[in-house]
């Protein structure tokens, strides 16, 4: 594709969304030069800030025509490095485009522009008593839109499951500006599921300018538990006896001793002990009869395990306090090391302990600090690897160690992303997972929505 | 011998291969396949897959064939190819709760080894509980508990699928959670046997629910509809909420109308949830049924179909549940009045979907012509309004006439491209799904 952002270009971009709708000033630019993933850092060509679909279509149509590759962006959480472009490419991000279209009650459903923020759906939702249940931890931030892209999870996908769950209808942009409505609730659609393949496209098919998700009934009741260790693997297997008890909680996240020492150092410090090497959160919701037996249930497993100590949260206050800890751990990382590289491999909840060990030991043979928090009831471990990138030694040994990871990871089962995706950072990955007959099929789906090539190239595909 | 089938004899080892009067029973809507292989490996499936490509030979996958008259008729069928040999448990970790089992595993079977480590896989697709899981899959099959625990989309977590042109692709993985490049995955499920064979499929389990309870109220239809309504929108966790409005024939002094609440919560909660649904209705229940007894009730749901001649599925949203009533009244003019039980109606209330089932259907000059013409009235009406009409199952003309479902409309092309993809010599299931 050959790529030519005129000025001709940017005068018709304005044409169709408005003058001060696309943004071409080098400073403002570099808002827009990394997602979440700060490690790779680009600035795009321009940004165009559409407020519709008719507008996503005519933008669309406009850079087809010019031949100018597409990067869909919502609120740049992403930490995949998916929303990156470069200078010869523009970003067409969904900022504007964040009105709840509608709650529908009745029918349990909402319809969104993708630039809804996550948390504001749920808070839409509270009146009628429903919620919006996929909760990634950036979940004040990010946008419904990404979440699609993503398939985003989140602390009670455990019990919830993940975005493709909810998601019952989308209307999609192709880069040639052709407007797509896909599924819908209330209609058995013909033919191959579109809006399945749809999520978690990582903005490689095309931009979701409408979506429509499902609502739940708010649980009636929530009881919390935060469970401290003296081994991470205890911890790991405390999990595992959970499970194994036939309990299904909402939420089951473990925070490593270097987590919570960064927690506690920080602002958000949440009054967890510095000197457990692991602390256990596990929630049940649903109806309040019942809930206690459930969660005493849990707290034996943690107790059999060889916990050191159990809280219970009381209050709607302790409940929050004791998840402040899981909810702050990146936030806190910040401070402790200049750059961070965030994992997202998925193993077999059973084989947590041994891949947990066997981590903690690559992270010792490289002298490197490994901080792990992550959604253990799925088995999706975040070990992340606190560093200094202008230390060229320690960037090479955090590369290597991070291969070394994976292949763990996968070794036992498992898979290189669990929730971030692939984007730019992990297409390296993919040979590991997926042989070329697969990946091939992969890039032919790619190509079936995008035969120009116009849709956020260069990521996903190794 | 036919010729086809000696090839394949020549091809798949000694009793795999099938054909003259014994393939008769493996007829899909009518069309005899010229021989059923019964194929116990991935190998020979893709062995037989590449001779299809090779030789351009339609083949239509299958799992028993309980069900090879569901979807649209096949332009042609040279071979059926049966995973049902295909039932291992290939790795089974109750630890992680999923399974992988070979495609053509039944799901009755699949449930008995589940329970053993009290888990089970929460689908009831109509139909006979020996069908398989490859085919359940493929068809995207479900039935009253998806609302609630989700429909094969939600439940399966990898396949492997071996294409038109015998290539053994892994989509998916064994993990709950995986977003390793595109969710191709997803297009197997309701592919309707047009991609590929699933030879094995790997599954999240579930805890088995501590107790199983239903609630039962019963009155006159319209009256249902309405409480029906009510209670799918009160704050409580609701395994099923099911709509049944028995056939004419079954009404006098036997069955009448009922909607069946289904709690799978702990008991403590069961307690609670049904004190909510009664409140809700502002009506007490008229029986309430537990362990056995409720599970044997959503078994009969589950057996609704067998023996019908017309099973229509209509789809508006929830909140239309009344409309989708109105809708299906205007379908039980096709019924003979005087043949088998009538025509019953069976709603998952809280999908808005709506099953017209029909024992008999009217005969007579022009039926199929006066049929067709009815039930596009109908499909015309429900699309009009955003929603859908699907014959799930009909006489074979009657389904070619109509389509077993709507119009794909503008997203068509795009499917092509894909059934190419993984289809070039286009010999699955050709027609299957109507547009392709
Ligand atoms: C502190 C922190 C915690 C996080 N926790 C979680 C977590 O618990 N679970 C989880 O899953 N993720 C988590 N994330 C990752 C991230 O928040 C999610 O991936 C989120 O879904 C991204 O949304 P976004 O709006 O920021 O998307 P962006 O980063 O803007 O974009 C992400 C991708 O989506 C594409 N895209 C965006 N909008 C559209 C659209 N409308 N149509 C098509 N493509 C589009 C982009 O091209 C890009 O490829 C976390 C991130 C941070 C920083």
């Amino acid at each position: 594709m050959s790529a030519a952002l005129t000025s001709e270009v940017t005068a018709d971009l304005q044409a169709i969304v408005g003058e001060q709708w696309v943004i071409t000033d080098p400073v403002r630019l570099l808002a827009y030069e990394s997602d979440g993933l700060t490690a790779y850092r680009r600035p795009p060509g321009a940004v165009v800030l559409p407020a519709d679909t008719d507008d996503v279509s005519q933008v669309m149509a406009c850079l087809a025509h010019a031949e100018v590759p597409v990067v869909p962006r919502g609120a740049g959480t992403g930490l995949s490095g998916g929303a990156l472009a470069g200078p010869d490419a523009v970003i067409v991000a969904t900022p504007r485009m964040n009105r709840i279209v509608h709650v529908d009650p009745e029918n349990r459903l909402a319809l969104l522009q993708p630039g809804v923020i996550n948390a504001d759906l749920t808070v839409a939702a509270r009146p009628h008593g429903l919620y919006y249940a996929p909760d990634p931890s950036s979940q004040s931030a990010c946008t419904i839109g990404g979440n699609v892209a993503e398939n985003a999870g989140g602390p009670h996908c455990l019990k919830y499951g993940v975005t493709s769950r909810y998601v019952t209808g989308l209307t999609v942009v192709l880069y040639d500006g052709e407007v797509l409505r896909l599924g819908g609730l209330g209609r058995d659609s013909a033919g191959y599921d579109l809006t399945g393949v749809f999520i978690g496209s990582e903005g490689c098919f095309g931009i979701a300018t409408e979506i429509e998700v499902r609502l739940l009934p708010i649980p009636q009741a929530t009881r919390t538990l935060l469970a401290m260790f003296d081994q991470l693997e205890d911890a790991g297997e405390a999990v595992s006896a959970i499970v194994a008890r036939g309990l299904l909680p909402a939420a089951l996240e473990i925070i490593d001793r270097e987590t919570i020492q960064a927690v506690e150092a920080s602002i958000f410090a949440a009054g967890y002990p510095v000197d457990v090497e692991a602390a256990l959160v596990i929630e049940f919701d649903g109806i309040e009869a019942g809930l206690d037996f459930e969660a005493e249930e849990a707290e034996r497993c943690c107790w059999e395990k060889g916990a050191r100590e159990v809280r219970r949260a009381r209050s709607e206050e302790e409940r929050l306090a004791l998840w402040q800890g899981r909810k702050k751990a990146f936030g806190a990382f910040g401070r402790v090391a200049p750059d961070l590289l965030v994992q997202d491999a998925t193993v077999p909840r059973t084989r947590l302990p041994e891949v947990l060990r066997a981590i903690t030991e690559i992270g010792h043979r490289y002298g490197l600090r490994l901080a792990n928090v992550f959604h253990a009831g799925d088995g999706n471990l975040h070990p992340n690897i606190l560093f200094d990138r202008s230390d060229a030694d320690e960037l090479a040994r955090v590369e290597q160690a991070s291969r070394e990871i994976m292949a763990v990871c996968v070794e036992a089962g498992g898979t290189i992303t669990g929730e971030h995706g692939v984007g730019l950072d992990k297409r390296g990955y993919m040979r590991m997972v997926h042989s070329r007959d697969v990946l091939e099929v992969m890039r032919a789906t790619k190509k079936a929505f995008d035969p120009w090539g116009g849709m956020n190239p260069g990521k996903v595909l190794p | 011998m036919n010729a086809l089938a000696a090839v394949l004899s020549r091809r798949l080892p000694e009793g795999q291969v099938v054909e003259g009067f014994r393939a008769e029973q493996w007829a899909v809507c009518d069309r005899v396949p010229q021989a059923v292989v019964f194929p116990e490996s991935e190998s020979e499936v893709a062995e037989v897959m590449r001779l299809a490509t090779q030789e351009g030979w339609t083949v239509v996958p299958a799992g028993k064939g309980t069900w090879l008259h569901g979807g649209q008729p096949p332009g042609a069928v040279d071979v059926v190819l049966s995973t049902m040999r295909m039932d291992r448990i290939t790795l089974y970790e109750p630890g992680d709760l999923t399974v992988t089992a070979e495609g053509g595993i039944g799901l009755d079977l699949l449930a008995r080894r589940c329970g053993e480590h009290g888990q089970w896989l929460p689908l009831d697709p109509p139909g006979p509980r020996k069908g398989t899981l490859a085919a359940t899959v493929s068809t995207a099959s479900s039935g009253p508990l998806a609302y609630h625990h989700g429909s094969p989309k939600d439940h399966v977590l990898g396949v492997s699928l071996v294409t038109g042109d015998g290539r053994v692709l892994e989509l998916g993985g064994r993990v709950v959670k995986n977003v390793a490049g595109f969710d191709v995955l997803k297009l197997t499920i309701g592919s309707w046997g047009t991609l590929g064979v699933l030879t094995s499929i790997t599954t999240r389990l579930h805890p088995q629910p501590p107790a199983d309870r239903t609630v039962l109220f019963r009155g006159e239809a319209a009256e249902l509809v309405a409480l029906a309504r009510a209670i799918a929108t009160a704050p409580a966790p609701l395994a099923a909420l099911e709509m049944l409005l028995p056939g004419e024939r079954e009404r006098s002094g036997g069955p009448v109308s009922l909607l069946a609440v289904r709690i799978l919560e702990a008991p403590e909660a069961t307690d609670e949830i049904c004190r909510i649904v009664t409140d809700t209705a502002g009506a007490s229940a008229f029986r309430q049924m537990d362990g056995r007894a409720s599970a044997d009730l959503f078994r009969n749901v589950e057996a609704l179909e067998s023996g019908a001649e017309l099973v229509v599925r209509l789809s508006l949203l929830p909140s239309q549940l009344e409309a989708l009533r109105q809708y299906a009244c205007t379908l039980r003019d096709l019924a003979d009045p005087d043949e088998g039980w009538g025509t019953r109606l069976a709603a998952h209330v809280q999908n808005g979907i709506l099953r017209v089932i029909m024992s008999r259907m009217a005969r007579g000059e022009g039926w199929i012509d006066r049929a067709a013409e009815v039930i596009e009235r109908v499909r015309g009406g429900l699309e009009a309004e955003g929603g859908s009409l699907t014959l799930s199952r009909g006489p074979c003309e009657l389904v070619s006439a109509v389509g077993a479902w709507g119009d794909v409309g503008p997203a068509a092309p795009l499917m092509k491209t894909l059934k190419r993809e993984f289809d070039p010599a286009g010999v699955l299931s050709p027609g299957r799904l109507g547009f392709l």
